[in-house]
């Protein structure tokens, strides 16, 4: 993503904020709508965008869970193992998605890239534990390991959703 | 180094609490960790660093047991109140101390006897003195790839690092350069640069003095020495005229660090030190040093000998060889300058001496009022920044005018370069000739505190300006700060050692022999036409420590020490004398230039009543009044103020200078790592920069120049063939060169006053 | 064990407040509107104290108190902060206000606002409730067009507007200075208190945060007035608290009840409808996980600040996870430590070695690895974070490790002398709704 349409997205808001850096989170977070992840080209474009450094904002990205700076899958799942989803059988709903993608026991990204399977902590919806986060935005659950495949062959067949936010 | 703020017990209000059974009393607001380190108690920290801001309370150190507040607070961040008691010893404290020292070191690994840092370690101390003697973490300890060369001067160990966040701060918040942050989250966290990219910049090298444990190590001193093999001296940096207070580490004969000084000089640089003057030191054994004197017999042959020779044939030379000239160079100290002028007015007749510098009549008017020092510009409410380029030139500046502002100051700059500073408020471009001009144009607040650094070589070149900007000083109450061009230039003017004589004696063929002194000054500006007047000299005694043209062809030859191996004085651009210390001896074959010249006079049948630096300095003080009332011992550790000179007598408004030569009119800018010490010292290989050309790129289009293509510069003074760049930032008409070493030539292109001068451009091809 | 509605109006309503007419309907907007038309801002402010109401993230603090620290009288403009970074484990009661009943919390932001002079305030919310952000988003923009947000609201002097500012996933940013620091754009790092965000904080100006149910209960306050909700509960822990009650009970899910009024039994057995068949209570962390695990002794304690902290635990945020006897206590413990150590920032040294050391001890003793000394071990090292920290992390992060390794000795002894602690098997059914 480009330093202008970034600019684009932010500006609208700038007068909410006395300072300018306060802008560099919703500008990571709009960044990396684009591809999911953000490149140390989009790190690039933040800074210019929002008049820091580059470092600078690399530090504030590596920061956050929910900021990746490695290539993620196109598709991101996010399981909460937190105790009352893990009571609920978190682990056993990683394993079986895990299992399903080929990949080690705390996940990661699968082969032909259509997924990311990571561990998360708590989501907010202990009342339907287990449950999981997708793309960063949306939270499902409760979720048995019977689930994984269906869920899994769902996201492959949708494309990231297009929703922005501001 | 510098962990402690200084506490005033002696001011008027002060706060009495009880510390460790003790009664006693600090201002209120210290915190605790200064008060109790002003009363000799010492409570250990990290993170604290007081240059670095306000307290971090991030490594939890400096717990201590505040009676009445639950638990442990730090002593960092916890001011003193009226009647608190406080115990750094109880066994809590004791307690919280080991238990952090403990947490510390869990995932520390045991590198002790591989580590730099060993034997100067606060992590180590502390832990001897708070801390556990045994571990009971017997998990495995946290692994990062390791070293990690942050550039080619500061190696990176992750694991080492306690997070303390010092380097991180002194990056975002005192060079700004906001290069050098922290990466990631909880125990994972570890220092980085984006992407794994260099820490570069102008003084990144400080880092290495904060980092309090062996996780920022500097790689040319590596592996080079344990803190009990060296002997460390106090001295003064040599490379600019801010006279930075450093530390010389010696080991074995032989300089092998710089660092700032432990207890820093508030007044100057405040510990912090550029990287040049941190990693120059290796150009002191680099070839080109002069190791042996030489006796030339002919064109073609000179002999080496021994010293005594070597002085004895210097004496009859410059007794019996004729009209002498002597011509003394910025780095030459108070002590050998003042020898200089007794040999020149005493066995030599009254032979002229002239420094290397600038003419400064123009500049009376300046120096005359009250000055300030670096340290002021914490307090200032306005610094204006006329001219020149510090953060190339006298680089510390930079750090110290950021503070300022971070403090509540307000900057503006006006001159003719693009530099660092000028983002930090409004500035003008005033090309050269424009300077009065840019001045009348700004609109600065009224404040109360104001400083105007100034630079000498452009309020020299336009004397105009110089006036105006003495007369708007004076009227709005500010005090002035030199940005001196030359690193002894006011130590020599101080002895009254005037700026011109002897070229134009040699033009005029009434120069027989040249004496110089730390000089050559076919290599700078006007070198040319000192070159022409330097063919009708026959003879040469030449009192240098590195090789040039004018010393390969001396006839006599003799090393002298460098800055870093003789005692002496320095006065730097803000007029405080300040004493260098022999750190090592210099080469075998050399001795410290004064000593050289002493030796000459008795020689000549002359013995002064001086035989010591020191003893030099107090009779250079009892004859020169600028330097009354110092001694090398009143001088002490962080130096004094010579005599801030009377005004001048008013002689109307000065006219401008028209610059020599036709086409565009020419700045040359001194760039930090482009002098001939950056390019002596091997540590400073990667950042050493060249000469070159810079144009706007509208300039280089109107006269059909390339980016990139070698460009010749022509004044009436000299000439030399540079690359050009573009660059829009810098103003155009005018031809802009950065300095490389003096083999680059650009010096050359302008005249022996260093006055304004244009050059015409030919591309090359 | 009296229901209340006092935060979650929606539940009242019988369906969600997501339109500003039917939140009108239901009763909203009346305390803004009584606010401004009958009460000067220091009337407003004498209400919350006068109303007890204490701060409901998790550190109980007199919201009241709380708010007449702002100054009266600084040079910079004072703002309101909502903290909405829900994450403490267990809790999930302000994701329903947010999705549910969304104008009343901008009702009490605005009321907390005009109280103390602000002109703008902010809701920072956790980056993982992107759902109920756009609920916020649409609500705010409702309000605008109702003229409740703005210039001149309701005809008013009062000016006010909120800015909806949305985390990345860090549960340090749901502490007040961490919050801050990463709403100014920079890593979620707590700073030192003093100075308190009241007189230094948000841009070093004076700062009124607070958390989302906190804020959501001031328009009762303001309008029904302080004394009808201080006539609920007790004098320390006065009117209604939404507690989240989540883990191996049969209806997980949120349930506001006046405090002291409801017992820990009741919540557990009658609201959340107890456990399986065969199966029943073993331990439970009822204020979120940062506290001191219970065992059944604590069944009986009446639900309120001051009941709770003698019987040896507390409030806290009052999300409730409960374990019934199928459970381990060294794999909830050890997935606790796991959490504390991956939410630490780094910034202070006992909590970054000190959760990491927690976690790799009780791991050790999971995986059959562990030594007795390592139960002393544990409390040496956590007494060595409690009290010496920068933030409540780890200092409250250190209390359910404490707490079991006491009131559970014996399962982390045997796990110890017999190879380790075998992994529990889950609760797979699919849970009820209630």
């Amino acid at each position: 993503m480009t330093a202008d349409e970034i600019r684009a997205h932010i500006d609208p808001i700038r007068d909410r904020f006395a300072e300018e850096r306060s802008l560099v989170l919703p500008a990571l977070k709009f960044a990396q709508t684009e591809k999911g992840w953000l490149s140390g080209d989009d790190i690039a474009a933040v800074a210019e965008a929002v008049n820091l450094t580059t470092a600078y904002v690399e530090s504030v990205a590596s920061f956050y869970d929910r900021l990746y700076l490695r290539p993620t899958g196109t598709r991101v799942v996010s399981v909460c193992v937190t105790l009352s989803c893990m009571l609920r059988g978190s682990d056993e709903l990683m394993a079986a998605l895990c299992e399903a993608e080929g990949l080690g026991p705390h996940g990661g990204t699968a082969e032909d890239g259509a997924v990311t399977i990571q561990e998360a902590q708590c989501l907010g919806y202990c009342d339907r534990a287990p449950c999981v986060q997708v793309d960063a935005e949306e939270t499902r659950g409760p979720l048995s390991p019977d689930d994984a495949a269906s869920l899994l062959e769902e996201l492959r067949a949708a494309p990231r959703p297009e929703r922005l936010w501001r | 180094m510098g962990d402690y703020a200084p506490v005033d017990l002696t001011a008027a209000e002060q706060v009495e609490f009880e510390l460790n059974g003790r009664r006693v009393s600090a201002p209120p607001g210290t915190m605790l960790v200064d008060a109790a380190h002003a009363h000799g108690v010492r409570v250990p920290v990290f993170c604290y660093e007081p240059r670095l801001g306000p307290p971090l309370g991030a490594c939890r150190m400096c717990l201590v047991e505040v009676e009445g507040m639950r638990g442990l607070q730090t002593a960092c961040s916890t001011p003193v109140q009226p009647d608190m008691v406080v115990r750094t010893d109880s066994p809590l404290a004791k307690d919280g101390q080991d238990g952090v020292l403990e947490l510390l070191l869990a995932n520390h690994p045991l590198d002790c006897p591989v580590c730099d840092k060993g034997g100067e370690c606060p992590l180590q101390d502390h832990t001897f003195e708070f801390g556990p003697g045994r571990t009971r973490f017997i998990e495995p300890k946290r692994h990062f790839p390791k070293p990690l060369d942050l550039s080619s001067l500061i190696t990176l160990d992750r694991e080492r690092c306690i997070a303390c966040f010092r380097c991180v701060r002194f990056s975002q918040g005192v060079s700004e350069d906001g290069a050098l942050v922290m990466e990631d989250r909880g125990a994972g966290s570890e220092i980085a640069t984006f992407t794994g990219d260099a820490y570069e910049g102008r003084f990144t090298g400080n880092v290495i003095d904060i980092c309090p444990v062996g996780a920022l190590t500097s790689i040319p001193y590596r592996f080079v020495a344990r803190p009990w093999d060296v002997q460390n001296a106090p001295s003064v940096c040599g490379h600019c005229p801010v006279g930075c207070n450093v530390e010389l580490t010696a080991r074995e004969g032989e300089v092998r660090r710089v660092t700032g000084r432990p207890d820093p000089n508030w007044e100057v640089e405040e510990g912090w030190l550029c990287d040049k003057g941190r990693f120059a030191y290796p150009g002191d054994r680099a070839p080109g040093r002069l190791r042996e004197p030489l006796i030339r017999e002919s064109r073609d042959r000179a002999r080496v000998t021994t010293l005594e020779e070597a002085v004895d044939a210097a004496a009859l030379v410059l007794g019996r060889g004729g009209r002498v000239g002597v011509v003394v160079g910025p780095e030459a100290t108070v002590e050998e300058g003042f020898i200089a002028q007794e040999l020149a007015a005493g066995p030599l007749g009254g032979a002229p001496v002239q420094r290397l510098g600038i003419p400064g009549e123009a500049l009376a008017a300046l120096r005359a009022l009250p000055g300030a020092q670096l340290g002021d510009l914490d307090g200032a409410g306005l610094v204006l920044v006329v001219g020149g380029d510090p953060p190339n030139q006298q680089p510390v500046v930079e750090l110290r005018v950021r503070k300022a502002r971070r403090l509540g100051a307000r900057v503006a700059c006006v001159g003719a370069r693009p530099h660092a500073l000028e983002a930090l408020g409004e500035h003008r471009r005033a090309v050269p000739g424009g300077l009065a001009a840019a001045l009348a144009d700004l609109e600065l607040p009224e404040v109360e505190s104001a400083v105007v650094l100034w630079d000498e070589a452009d309020l020299a070149a336009e004397p105009d300006a110089a006036a105006a900007l003495a007369r708007l000083a004076a009227e709005r109450g500010m005090r002035q700060l030199e940005l001196g061009a030359d690193v002894n230039g006011a130590g020599l003017r101080a002895l009254g050692m005037p700026a011109r004589g002897v070229l134009e004696a040699a033009q005029a063929g009434e120069i027989d022999v040249l004496l110089t002194v730390h000089a050559d000054p076919t290599e700078g500006p006007g070198g040319a036409e000192w070159g022409w007047a330097l063919g009708r000299v026959r003879q040469t005694v030449a009192i240098a420590t590195h090789a040039s043209p004018l010393a390969d062809g001396a006839t006599v030859l003799l090393p002298a020490a460098t800055h870093r191996e003789q005692e002496g004085v320095y006065v730097s651009m803000a007029g405080r004398a300040q004493r260098l210390r022999a750190a090592v001896p210099g080469p075998p074959g050399s001795a410290p230039g004064w000593e050289l010249l002493l030796a000459v006079m008795h020689r000549l049948g002359a013995p002064p009543a001086y035989r010591t630096a020191a003893q030099t300095f107090a009779a250079a003080a009892a004859a020169r009044p600028a330097l009354a009332g110092l001694s090398h011992d009143a001088l002490g550790a962080l130096g004094r103020p010579v005599a801030t000179p009377a005004p001048p007598s008013p002689n109307g408004a000065p006219a401008p200078r028209e610059p020599a030569g036709t086409g565009l009119p020419l700045v040359v800018t001194r760039m930090i790592f482009g002098d001939a010490a950056s390019h002596r010292s091997d540590a400073l290989a990667a950042v050493r920069t060249g000469a070159e050309l810079v144009l706007h790129p509208a300039e280089a289009a109107r006269r059909g120049l390339a980016e990139g293509e070698r460009v010749r510069l022509r004044s009436p003074s000299g000439e030399c063939a540079l690359a050009l760049r573009c660059d829009p930032a810098h103003a155009e008409g005018v031809a802009y060169a950065a300095a490389g070493p003096p083999a680059s030539g650009v010096e050359r292109l302008l005249p022996p006053d260093r006055g304004p001068v244009r050059v015409e451009l030919a591309a090359e091809r | 064990m009296p229901i209340a509605n006092v935060v979650y109006r929606h539940r009242e309503a019988g369906a969600p407040l997501t339109d500003a007419g039917a939140y009108e309907r239901a009763g909203g907007w009346a305390g803004l509107k009584r606010a401004l038309a009958e009460m000067q801002p220091d009337e407003v402010l004498y209400a919350f104290h006068r109303s007890g109401l204490r701060g409901r993230g998790g550190a109980g603090f007199p919201m009241g108190r709380k708010a007449s620290f702002i100054p009266k009288d600084s040079a910079l403009p004072a703002y309101v902060v909502c903290n909405a970074d829900e994450s403490e484990p267990g809790t999930f009661k302000d994701r329903e206000i947010m999705e549910m009943n969304p104008f009343q919390l901008l009702e009490g932001i605005l009321l907390a606002g005009y109280a103390v002079g602000a002109a703008r305030g902010y809701i920072y919310i956790r980056g993982e409730y992107e759902h109920q952000a756009r609920v916020l988003d649409a609500a705010l923009a409702q309000a605008r067009e109702g003229g409740f947000l703005g210039r001149g609201i309701l005809g008013s002097s009062f000016d006010f507007d909120i800015t909806l500012y949305r985390g990345a996933g860090a549960y340090i940013c749901g502490e007040e200075t961490g919050l801050l620091e990463s709403l100014e754009g920079k890593r979620g790092q707590p700073r030192l208190k003093p100075p308190f965000p009241a007189v230094a904080g948000l841009y070093g100006a004076p700062t009124l945060i607070n958390n989302v149910e906190t804020l959501t209960s001031l328009p009762p306050i303001v309008d029904r007035g302080p004394d009808w909700y201080a006539s609920m509960g007790t004098e320390k822990s006065t009117g209604t608290k939404v507690f989240s009650i989540s883990g191996h009970v049969l209806r997980p899910g949120n349930y506001e009840i006046v405090l002291h009024e409801t017992t820990l039994r009741e919540l557990v057995y009658d609201h959340a409808g107890g456990f399986r068949p065969g199966r029943d209570f073993k331990a439970a962390w009822v204020g979120g996980s940062s506290v001191n695990v219970v065992g059944p002794e604590a069944l009986d304690t009446p639900l309120d600040y001051e009941s709770l902290a003698a019987a040896g635990t507390s409030l806290g945020s009052a999300g409730c996870i409960v374990m019934d006897d199928s459970g381990s206590m060294v794999h909830a413990t050890l997935r606790l430590a796991h959490f504390y150590r991956h939410e630490s920032c780094g910034k202070c040294t006992p909590c970054r070695e000190g959760t990491l050391w927690l976690e790799r001890i009780l791991r050790r003793i999971a995986d059959g690895e562990g030594r007795m000394e390592d139960l002393d071990l544990i409390d040496q090292v956590a007494g060595r974070i409690g009290g010496r920290v920068l933030c409540a992390l780890a200092d409250t992060g250190i209390l359910p490790v404490v707490s079991a390794i006491h009131r559970f000795r014996d399962e982390f002894v045997a796990a110890i002398e017999e190879g380790g602690a075998p992994r529990p098997e889950p609760m797979m059914e699919v849970a009820a709704h209630g």
